[in-house]
């Protein structure tokens, strides 16, 4: 079966052009000369790849422990709060690892608040008296980039832990196995990866983070080579490696998953129920859920709330307002348009699709592993020649716009697609063979079968992007048409100046937009598992 | 409920079309390096006088490859920029026009412009060292050589090296010594670092408040900043514990850099877009620079602020800027080699 069809070829072209910018920055790379490159190699580029890699490592492995630790006991155990913990450890999503790095340091550092307190309680005179951890370290930035990445981890793994059927528990239990390692984390596979795959992107294409505790990455490299050597061709060409690293990653993957099935048979899904346990693990889980909440929330907001108490007159609330209006519009016309692409594309690949065709609109979603401005510059080449007709047949604010939506997608199509893919390797097969043998047309069985059953994925995902695009700056920074401000680059403009009185207020904007669909989603959540 | 969505899409087509209409005819349109914050009260100041209405995009990397991909078909008039590395970049790639302004021609200095009038320095500012006040003596350091020398070992602090402001520091060096001399010089200071390069500038001065370093590398306006800061008065602290050092004032003297802008290329404005670099170099907007901003004012008949007065006249170091600019790249490969 060729497999060229009626789904698959307009498909394939939508992922083609999505995945155009990112060509464009190949061409780049390959066009360019490539005499930086044993000065780079020689210098600072081994050193980069080390600190990538540690980072990655570290952010990573502190992601999935947060991640998975949190899902599992508020999935499968009854204890204090849970209910609470259920929706709040999503809260962390909401911040911007740039306003984390932030509120870190003004509380960490040597002036800080807390090192304040330790040197009048023990009476030392200055930093040569004592040691203490310095945030802008290694450590620093895994730390504060995992507590608020986790949630991805968190999020997708418990929408599978609440799906898993009791039947496999039960078997387990017959053969006296643990649940947990036994059914749980072998099943949530799929959405662990795909939670772990997006922690990964976020942490190599990071821009603000790095920068800010100085943390010489390969992005860092990047820049310094963009506009220190004024060689874009030079950090295109680190960008590809960034990018190839990302593919190797995902590739590994669906490699090992790939004759591996994580279905339940039967169609009646009973799911698991909360097991009471001793109060002393009660404390024990209440304390586990806590703490990456309290880390990558907590204390980032009690922070900011401090700046906007102190700078309450300086807030200007009808720009904020605006700036909050737009921002929120522009997120939740490009998460819905997000997440309908991500789903056509990812059912498409799935059941429509050759080898070949899968592999197109699987490199669209890879878009997510470039550093922000890299991408934004690909989409700037890219629609160039678009401009003619957007700004002046059309209208300059609304072309602004379409670009602004396009480069989200190209962005963040990861995110849905990654989440959708953990919701479709859940249908059995048999369904949409059933589905087939009926005589449905495609289209019916996607209405009928596959969209009912893949309802929470699409919500996961949709959420996910459209926090993610609340927070999103330096796609918005560079593309955006004039006069045009988000609440990102709103926090942007006053906080890359330290001046965190002005920002504080739309950062928290931010984090309370983000709030209410998470609580909804949550919600939803609960109420499908309890179908 | 997919009625009530189809309305939620057609409402926010219509704001946006509408919005568009709002768009005065008589307008310029800016591509900023520089944030809004501190170039608005220019832009407010200049359409209250002509009726012309700015529109800012502000971006800190990419606007000068969002104006070449957008070719012929850019909105875009007129570019500013706080680098003159940057500013270069626009020349090299032929985006800017000439301009022969009796006004411009006037105002700047011909160190201070490119040589064909293409573009202009707006404003200056000093890259000068902060000495903490109270272990640092006075004249124990006169030259940026000096920061390379053996007796501050574990008491110098900057940001890193491949920020622009230090990169074109380093540039301004291998202009005056030559790149082996530079190297030499580099790498010693990296040896002589209290902590590894981070932070920004104010950050530098804060950490001689806190006694981590003694000798900072610091741009002029952010003592100013510093100094001021009503918002945050802790900033005040971290200023009165410095002296402010110009260097090199028995020779070439202390290394500038610019703010400046050109005219584009493919402009639709560009009378406007004259207008408003020409008013810029006007002594009402020179005089914010250095009131608002703390930096230097480029036009000469301007006299310094107050405060800036007090920071003490110094000698600045002539090199045409331009040098600076073409010298960059080899600066950021020293920083790289170094590992500053």
């Amino acid at each position: 079966m060729s497999n060229w069809n009626i789904w698959s070829v307009p498909v394939g072209i939508i992922s083609l052009i999505i995945i155009s910018p990112v060509l464009a920055i190949f061409y780049s790379a390959l066009l360019g000369d490539t005499s930086l490159w044993p000065h780079l190699f020689s210098t600072v580029l081994p050193r980069y790849l080390l600190n990538t890699l540690i980072l990655m490592i570290g952010v990573g492995s502190l992601s999935l422990f947060f991640g998975i630790s949190t899902a599992w006991l508020v999935s499968r155990y009854e204890f204090p709060a849970r209910s609470f913990f259920e929706w709040a450890l999503l809260l962390p999503a909401a911040v911007p690892a740039y306003i984390i790095a932030y509120t870190y340091t003004d509380l960490l550092e040597y002036a800080g608040p807390v090192q304040g307190y330790l040197r009048e309680f023990f009476n030392w005179q200055n930093s040569q008296d004592y040691w203490f951890p310095n945030i802008r370290s290694m450590e620093g930035a895994i730390l504060v980039m995992s507590s608020v990445l986790y949630p991805y981890v968190y999020l997708l793994t418990r929408a599978s832990f609440i799906t898993l059927p009791i039947s496999y528990f039960q078997t387990s239990a017959i053969y006296g196995r643990k649940p947990f390692f036994s059914v749980a984390l072998p099943l949530a596979r799929p959405a662990i990866i795909a939670g772990l795959a997006l922690v990964l992107m976020e942490t190599i294409s990071d821009f603000g983070t790095v920068d800010y505790f100085a943390i010489e990455t390969l992005t860092l490299g990047v820049f310094n080579v963009w506009l220190g050597m004024n060689s874009l061709s030079g950090a295109a060409q680190i960008s590809s490696i960034l990018f190839l690293i990302v593919v190797v990653l995902l590739t590994l993957e669906l490699i090992a998953r790939r004759n591996q099935r994580f279905y339940e048979k039967h169609s009646r899904q009973q799911t698991l129920e909360l097991e009471n346990v001793s109060n002393i693990k009660k404390i024990l889980f209440f304390v586990i859920c806590l703490a990456p909440l309290f880390l990558g929330f907590l204390i980032p907001i009690s922070v900011l709330l401090n700046f906007v108490i102190k700078g309450y007159s300086i807030i200007n609330f009808r720009e904020i307002i605006d700036t909050t209006i737009t921002s929120i519009s522009i997120s939740f016309v490009a998460s819905l348009t997000i997440m309908f692409l991500s789903f056509l594309m990812v059912v498409v690949a799935t059941y429509k699709s050759n080898t070949f065709q899968k592999s197109v609109i699987f490199l669209a979603s890879c878009g997510y592993a470039f550093p922000g401005t890299i991408l934004a510059v690909g989409i700037v080449v890219f629609v160039g020649w678009l401009n003619e007709l957007f700004y002046f047949q059309i209208s300059y604010f609304v072309g602004g716009f379409l670009v602004l939506i396009f480069a989200y997608t190209l962005r963040f199509l990861a995110i849905g697609n990654g989440s959708i893919r953990s919701g479709l390797t859940r249908i059995n097969p048999n369904l949409i063979d059933a589905s087939k043998t009926m005589g449905r047309s495609f289209l019916t069985t996607i209405k009928k079968i596959i969209l009912p059953l893949t309802y929470t994925y699409i919500l996961v995902g949709g959420i996910l992007v459209f926090v993610d695009i609340l927070k999103e700056l330096p796609i918005t920074l560079l593309l955006r048409p004039f006069n045009f401000e988000t609440l990102a680059t709103y926090v942007y403009q006053y906080a890359s100046d330290e001046m965190l009185e002005e920002s504080s207020f739309a950062a928290l904007i931010i984090v309370l937009a983000g709030l209410g669909p998470v609580v909804f989603l949550s919600r939803t959540i609960k109420k499908y598992s309890l179908n | 409920m997919k009625n009530q969505f189809t309305r939620f899409i057609v409402f926010f087509i219509l704001i946006f079309c509408f919005s568009e209409s709002l768009y005065a005819k008589n307008e310029v349109n800016v591509y900023s390096y520089r944030q809004p914050i501190l170039i608005n009260p220019f832009f407010e100041e200049f359409t209250k006088k002509t009726g012309i209405k700015v529109n800012v995009l502000h971006a800190k990397k990419g606007l000068l490859e969002r104006v070449i991909a957008e070719g012929a078909n850019t909105p875009a008039d007129l570019i500013l920029t706080v680098d003159i590395a940057r500013l270069n970049q626009f020349l090299k790639n032929d985006l800017l026009i000439e301009i022969n302004s009796n006004v411009l021609s006037q105002n700047i200095p011909a160190h201070l412009k490119d040589s064909n009038n293409k573009w202009f320095a707006l404003s200056k500012r000093a890259r000068i060292l902060a000495v903490s006040k109270e272990r640092v003596p006075l004249n124990s350091i006169k030259n940026i050589e000096e920061l390379a020398e053996p007796k501050w070992r574990g008491k110098i602090c900057t940001r890193p090296g491949s920020h622009d402001y230090n990169r074109s520091l380093l540039a301004s060096i291998i202009a005056a010594n030559g790149v082996k001399k530079a190297e030499e010089w580099a790498s010693n200071l990296v040896l002589n670092l209290a902590r590894k390069p981070e932070g920004n500038d104010r950050a530098q001065v804060k950490a001689i408040h806190e006694g981590v370093c003694d000798v900072a590398v610091m741009n002029t306006y952010y003592f100013g900043k510093m100094k001021f800061n009503e918002k945050n008065p802790e900033q005040q602290e971290w200023a009165k514990s410095i002296n402010l050092v110009f260097t090199n004032q028995e020779n070439r003297g202390n290394h500038i850099n610019v703010a400046g802008g050109g005219v584009l290329k493919y402009s639709k404005n560009k009378d406007n877009a004259i207008t408003l670099l020409e008013f810029l170099t006007q002594p009402k907007a020179q005089e914010l620079y250095s009131t608002m901003n703390f930096e230097y004012p480029v036009n000469s008949s301007v006299l310094l602020s107050e405060e800036l007065n007090s920071w003490g006249e110094f000698k600045e170091d002539k090199l045409p800027i331009e040098q600076l600019a073409e010298l960059a790249p080899t600066a950021q490969k020293i920083i790289d080699r170094v590992g500053w």
